[in-house]
C-alpha cells in the first residue's frame, strides 16, 4: 500500500472506531446523572448471603405498598383475601428456586392483568392515598441502578423531590439504617440478575464463544495462506 | 453438469479483482448479521405476546427469566439489530466512496437503498415491541413527526391533514395502544422480514450480473487482464471467513458481557403513558436524521429536509455522474466524501446531546454540509467531464 494510502486507511479506522466509542461505549458530549454506592455498603449489594435478609426487610417494610411480581412477592393487604392462595396456585406460575440441592417453590407468578384485577381495589386504596400506584419493583434494579436505589431508598425527598414515597429508614434513630437499606438493594438486585451459578455459566459459555469464533478466523487465516502459496497465487 | 460443475463455476471460476480492500467484506458482514436476526428472532416470537398487558412481561420474564437461554437470543437480537444497521451504513459508506453506485451498478445502489429503507422501518416496529418506557416514548415521538407537516408555510389545512393522517395510520388511532402494538409486531415479524429477505436476494442477484466494483475505479477485463484477477474460492472466501469469524467474535463479545447500551436501562422500566421520560431520543441510527429535523427552526422545513437528505442518497447515482470512479482518483470528491461523513457522525453525536441553542446552530451547519456534499456532487461531475475530455475521453 502506498503511504497515502495507508494514511487514509487509519484515518478512516480512527474515524470509525471512535464514533461507535462514543455512540455505544462513552459518550462524554451526553450529561448523566451518576448515583454512587457508598463504599461502606457496596459489599453488602453484591453479596449473595445478604439476599435472603433482604427479602425478608422487603416484605416488612415495603410489601404495603410495593409488589415485586417476578419474585411471587405481592401486596400484604391481599394475604386477608380468603380466595388469594387459590388464586395464586390455579392462575399463577411457580416460581422455583434450589435450597440444599431441592428444588422448592417459592412463590407464583401471576399475570399482570389477572392481579391487577383481583388486587385491584387494594391497588386503588394506595393511590388514593399516594396519588399514584406505587409501582411494581421487578425491574427497577435493572432500570435504575444500585446507587439510584440506595440513595432514594435512604432519601426519597432528596432524590425525587415531591415523591410520595415516605422516608422509611431514619438513620438519625436507627444505627443499621444504611446496612438495611443495602440488604433491600441486594435483594432487588437478585430478582433482576441471574443467580451466582448462572453467572459463572454464562461467563465460561462467553469466553468459549468467543474464543472459538477467535481461534476458527486464525485458522482460516493460515489455511489460506497456505493454499494460496500451493496455489502461487500470493 | 451437475451440482460440482454448478460449484465451480460459481465459486472458482467466478473471478474477481485482486485488490479489492477490507471494507469489500461488509456486505457479507450484513448478510450473516441477517441470518442472526432471521434465527434469533424466530425464537422470541415463539415466547413474544403482542398484547400491551402482557408484552412487557413476557419479555423480561417469559423470554429473560423463565425459558432456557431466552436471554441469550435477547441478547443476540437487540445487540445484532444494532450492528445490522452499523454494518449496513458501513457499506453504504463503503459504495459512496468506490463509487459503486455509478453504471453499470446503479440498480445495485437502489435495491441497497430500498433495504435501507425497510431496513430502519424495521428497527423501529421492533423497538416497540418491548413495550418499556423508551420504546413507547420513542415511538411517540416518531409518530408525531409527520405532524409538523401543520407547519407548513402555505396550504396549512392540506400538509396538515396529510401529516394528521399519516401519524394516525402509525399510531393505529390517537393513543399508542393494542392497536399499534399488534400492527408493529405483523410488520416486524412477517412482512418486513420477507420484504428485506426478497430485497437482499434481488440485491445480491445484481451484484452478480454487474460485477464487483474495483477500488481503482475501472472495470477490469477479466479476459485480456487475468493477472488482475483471483479466483473467488478460495481466495476471497477465505479471507472474507476469517474476518466473518473475527466479526463473530466482536459481536458475541457485546452479547456476552456488553449489553448495557443495547438493552438500555430506562427500557426495563414499563410503558407509562402518564409519565414522561426526561430524556427522550430516537435509537442512534436515527438520531442523525432526528437531528437535522430538531435543529431546523420550522417544524416544516426540518422534515423536508431529512427526507430530501434520505431522497438524494437513493439519486446520488443520478447526481454524481461524472465517468471517473472512485475517491482514489477524484481529490475533490474526495474531499467532500471527508466532509460528508464527518458531518453524519457530528449529526448523530449532537443527537445524544440536549438541545440548546449552541447545538441546534450546530446541527444547522452540519445539516448545511451535508447538503452541499450532494449538490457538489454535479459541479464536481462537470469539472471532471473536462478533465476527462482534455485527456481523450480516457477515465
Ligand atoms: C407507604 C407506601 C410505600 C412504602 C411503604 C414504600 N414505598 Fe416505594 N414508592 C411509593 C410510592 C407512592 C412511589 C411512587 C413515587 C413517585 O413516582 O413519585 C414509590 C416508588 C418507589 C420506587 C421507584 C422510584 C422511581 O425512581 O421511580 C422505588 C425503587 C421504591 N419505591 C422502593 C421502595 C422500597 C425498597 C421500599 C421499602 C423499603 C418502599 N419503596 C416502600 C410508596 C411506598
Ligand atoms: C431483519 C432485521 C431485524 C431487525 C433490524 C430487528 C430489530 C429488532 C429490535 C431493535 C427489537 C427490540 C429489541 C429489544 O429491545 O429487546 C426487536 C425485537 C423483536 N424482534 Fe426483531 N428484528 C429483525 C428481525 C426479526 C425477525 C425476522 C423476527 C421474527 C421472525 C423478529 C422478532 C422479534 C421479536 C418477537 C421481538 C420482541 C422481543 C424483544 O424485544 O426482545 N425480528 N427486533
Amino acid at each position: 500500500m502506498s503511504t497515502g494510502g495507508m494514511v487514509k486507511a487509519i484515518f478512516f479506522t480512527l474515524l470509525t472506531l471512535g464514533f461507535f466509542f462514543v455512540i455505544w461505549i462513552k459518550n462524554p458530549f451526553a450529561h448523566k446523572e451518576v448515583y454512587e454506592v457508598p463504599e461502606e455498603v457496596a459489599g453488602i449489594i453484591w453479596d449473595p448471603k445478604a439476599v435472603s435478609e433482604g427479602r425478608e426487610l422487603f416484605i416488612q417494610t415495603c410489601s404495603s405498598c410495593h409488589s415485586v411480581r417476578y419474585d411471587g412477592l405481592y401486596l400484604l393487604s391481599l394475604e386477608a383475601k380468603p380466595e388469594w392462595k387459590k388464586i395464586l396456585r390455579t392462575m399463577g406460575k411457580p416460581i422455583f428456586e434450589e435450597r440444599e440441592g431441592k428444588l422448592r417453590i417459592k412463590g407464583y407468578y401471576l399475570p399482570r392483568d389477572v392481579y391487577e384485577t383481583v388486587a385491584f381495589q387494594d391497588l386503588e386504596n394506595l393511590k388514593a392515598s399516594f396519588g399514584k400506584v406505587p409501582p411494581d419493583l421487578s425491574t427497577i434494579y435493572l432500570a435504575r441502578g444500585p446507587g439510584y436505589l440506595y440513595q432514594f431508598i435512604m432519601d426519597p425527598q432528596k432524590v425525587l423531590p415531591g415523591t410520595f414515597m415516605p422516608k422509611l429508614f431514619l438513620p438519625e434513630y436507627d444505627k443499621e439504617a444504611p446496612e438495611k437499606v443495602a440488604k433491600i438493594v441486594a435483594y432487588l438486585r437478585s430478582v433482576s440478575e441471574p443467580p451466582p451459578s448462572e453467572k459463572v455459566k454464562r461467563t465460561v459459555m462467553g469466553a468459549v464463544t468467543v474464543g472459538y469464533f477467535l481461534l476458527m478466523g486464525f485458522v482460516l487465516w493460515f489455511y489460506r495462506r497456505r493454499l494460496l502459496e500451493r496455489m502461487g497465487l500470493h | 453438469m451437475g451440482l460440482r460443475g454448478t460449484y465451480r463455476e460459481r465459486t472458482v471460476e467466478y473471478k474477481v479483482p485482486k485488490n479489492l480492500t477490507f471494507p469489500y467484506v461488509f456486505g457479507v458482514l450484513a448478510l450473516i448479521t441477517f441470518a442472526l436476526q432471521i434465527i434469533s428472532g424466530t425464537i422470541l416470537v415463539m415466547y413474544y405476546k403482542p398484547v400491551i398487558t402482557h408484552a412487557f412481561d413476557s419479555v423480561n420474564y417469559t423470554i429473560m427469566k423463565e425459558i432456557d437461554f431466552g436471554w441469550l437470543f435477547r441478547h443476540i437480537h437487540a445487540a445484532g439489530a444494532n450492528f445490522f444497521l452499523a454494518i449496513v451504513y458501513l457499506h453504504m459508506f463503503t459504495g459512496i466512496y468506490y463509487n459503486a453506485y455509478k453504471k453499470p451498478r446503479e440498480l445495485v445502489w437502489i435495491v441497497g437503498w430500498l433495504i435501507y429503507f425497510t431496513l430502519l422501518v424495521t428497527a423501529l416496529t421492533g423497538y416497540l415491541l418491548p413495550w418499556g418506557q423508551l420504546s413507547y416514548w420513542g415511538t411517540v415521538v416518531i409518530t408525531e413527526i409527520p405532524t409538523s407537516l401543520a407547519d407548513a408555510p402555505i396550504l396549512k389545512d392540506f400538509f396538515g391533514a396529510i401529516g394528521e393522517t399519516i401519524s394516525m395510520w402509525m399510531k393505529g388511532g390517537y393513543r399508542l395502544e393494542d392497536l399499534a402494538l399488534g400492527r408493529f409486531f405483523g410488520l416486524h415479524v412477517i412482512l418486513l422480514p420477507l420484504l428485506l429477505l426478497g430485497l437482499v436476494s434481488i440485491h445480491l442477484f445484481l451484484v452478480r450480473a454487474a460485477g464487483i466494483s474495483n477500488p481503482e475505479g475501472y472495470e477490469i477485463d477479466k479476459e485480456k487482464e487475468p493477472e488482475k484477477v483471483v479466483p473467488f474460492h478460495p481466495y476471497v472466501t477465505l479471507k472474507e471467513g476469517a474476518i466473518a469469524m473475527w466479526y463473530l467474535a466482536l459481536f458475541f463479545f457485546f452479547v456476552f458481557f456488553y449489553m448495557h447500551h443495547f438493552l438500555p436501562p430506562d427500557n426495563f422500566e414499563p410503558a407509562d403513558p402518564l409519565k414522561t421520560p426526561p430524556h427522550i431520543a430516537p435509537e442512534w441510527y436515527l438520531l442523525g436524521f432526528y437531528e437535522v429535523f430538531r435543529s431546523i427552526p420550522s417544524k416544516f422545513w426540518g422534515f423536508v429536509a431529512f427526507n430530501l437528505i434520505l431522497l438524494l442518497l437513493l439519486l446520488l447515482p443520478f447526481l454524481d455522474f461524472s465517468p471517473i470512479k472512485s475517491a482514489r482518483r477524484r481529490p475533490l470528491f474526495f474531499v467532500m466524501f471527508v466532509v460528508f461523513v464527518i458531518s453524519c457522525m457530528a449529526l448523530t453525536i449532537l443527537g445524544t446531546m440536549s438541545p440548546t441553542p449552541t447545538n441546534a446552530k450546530l446541527g444547522m451547519f452540519f445539516t448545511a454540509l451535508v447538503f452541499l456534499f450532494f449538490l457538489s456532487l454535479p459541479v464536481i461531475s462537470v469539472i471532471e467531464w473536462g478533465w476527462y475530455k482534455t485527456k481523450g475521453g480516457q477515465a
